[in-house]
């Protein structure tokens, strides 16, 4: 069964255009083009303020964009039809609405929507994850708040799965098991997913793909294990500066005249020619420092 | 062989699918895991691990590919029967090459040459 519906939605999950976005004339979205392919699933990462959560609010349908298109399998995104909404998740960073339900009520009431909705995930993960069932969810801590939601999230079985900073709100035991259950479930069922972070390491566990972004703009846009092998740091010592190659992803002059430089492999799979120099270092560069060296 | 044997460290610059590959290249060069032995399923890896299931996929593949690892219909991955014997010296020597490459590397930005280092080698292994 699950194969025939995967085979009808070989559209891309989420997709957007064009994205630009402002607010009160500040711009937040520079032009955003993304798409997620059917089962990937994607770590989008970013300083505070990147428009990380904006993206993923206009991606959903959640914003109107200033400028650009965004659908969901298919389906522009403002205008989504009941089938589509049942089969997307969302969990904002700062989960408001039902707040004067009990974590109980609220997802009694909420499985009713969804026609997959697995009631006994729930029950076992309200009572792993020590959720107080009785007591209004206004009255939670913003963390049993978050994590009331991703049991929503998880137990309506989406075929798409769109997390705001799911970690925040987590110690680490409850993160690995949110990154199990995300691994598990795109691995088996192919559900699609989508989640920010700042947490790089939650990121390459179970990330396929990874997207950077930057002041608005999307500035680096590729699978997990391809990031790693395509960049290196070259560092230059001053009587070298000169032979700094020009395309660089980012260049830093120190102090004392060396330079360090995150450079790409070419498409035979080369280094730059500088990087054999005698006297050049380069040093392979995990997803973090890679990210800390070109948003810098 | 149980999932918690390979170790994996999402943070290195190291893909993980390499990391798999590499261990799983150890532990059958060293005997920890023997011909025919059956590996954890692609889902017991990634879920003890919190790892995208097709990391390890790929990583099984590349394995399978080497030679390493043998697919066996309706059961899984076995540890290939190859034994460590019939591997020719060239094949144990290309485990060692990541880390000739590197020391390599590290002598040129120190700008050693190459004959102290060598001797210290020889040394090290005991001629």
């Amino acid at each position: 069964m699950n194969a025939v519906l995967r085979e009808t939605t070989m559209v891309a999950p989420l997709s957007v255009q064009g994205l630009h976005h402002a607010y009160e004339g500040n711009p937040v979205l520079a032009g955003i083009d993304l798409a997620l392919e059917p089962g990937s699933v994607l770590g989008l990462i970013g300083r505070n303020g990147a428009g990380k959560s904006t993206l993923i609010r206009a991606m959903v349908g959640l914003l109107e964009p200033s400028e650009g298109k965004a659908s969901v399998f298919g389906e522009p995104a403002l205008r989504l039809s009941d089938a589509t909404k049942g089969r997307l998740s969302y969990v904002p960073q700062q989960p408001e609405a039902l707040a004067w339900l009990t974590a109980e009520q609220m997802l009694d009431y909420i499985g009713r929507f969804y026609p997959r909705w697995d009631r006994s995930f729930a029950k076992q993960l309200m009572q792993r994850w020590q959720i107080p069932q009785n007591r209004l969810l206004a009255k939670l801590s913003p963390g049993e708040r978050q994590r009331v939601e991703l049991i929503r999230a998880l137990a309506s079985q989406p075929d798409l799965l769109v997390l705001d900073e799911p970690a925040a709100a987590l110690d680490p035991v409850a993160r690995r098991e949110l990154l199990r259950e995300v691994a598990v479930r795109a691995g088996e069922f192919g559900t699609t997913v989508l989640f920010s972070t700042h947490i790089v390491s939650d990121l390459e566990r179970v990330a396929s793909d990874i997207a950077f972004v930057h002041e608005g703009r999307l500035i680096l846009r590729s699978t997990v294990d391809d990031t790693k092998e395509r960049f290196m740091r070259l560092w230059l010592p001053p009587r070298l500066s000169a032979a700094a190659p020009e395309i660089a992803l980012s260049h830093r002059q120190h102090g004392d005249g060396s330079i360090s430089l995150v450079v790409e492999r070419d498409s035979e799979g080369q280094w730059p020619q500088a990087s054999h120099l005698q006297g050049a270092r380069i040093d392979p560069l995990g997803l973090e420092d890679l990210f800390v060296e070109i948003a810098e | 062989m149980d999932a918690s044997l390979l170790t994996i460290q999402p943070a290195s610059a190291e893909p993980i699918y390499r990391q798999i590959v590499e261990q799983l290249r150890r532990l059958i060069a060293g005997g920890q895991i023997a011909p025919g032995e059956l590996l954890p399923s692609v889902r017991d890896v990634a879920g003890f691990h919190a790892i995208n299931p097709m990391t390890v996929s790929r990583a099984y593949g590349m394995a399978e590919s080497e030679g390493l690892l043998e697919r066996l219909r309706g059961k899984g991955m076995v540890v290939a029967q190859v034994h460590r014997s019939t591997q020719t010296q060239a094949q144990r020597l290309g485990l060692l090459e990541p880390q000739l490459q590197a020391l390599a590397r590290q002598t040129t930005e120190l700008e050693l040459p190459a004959e102290p280092v060598l001797r210290r080698l020889s040394k090290l292994l005991g001629e």
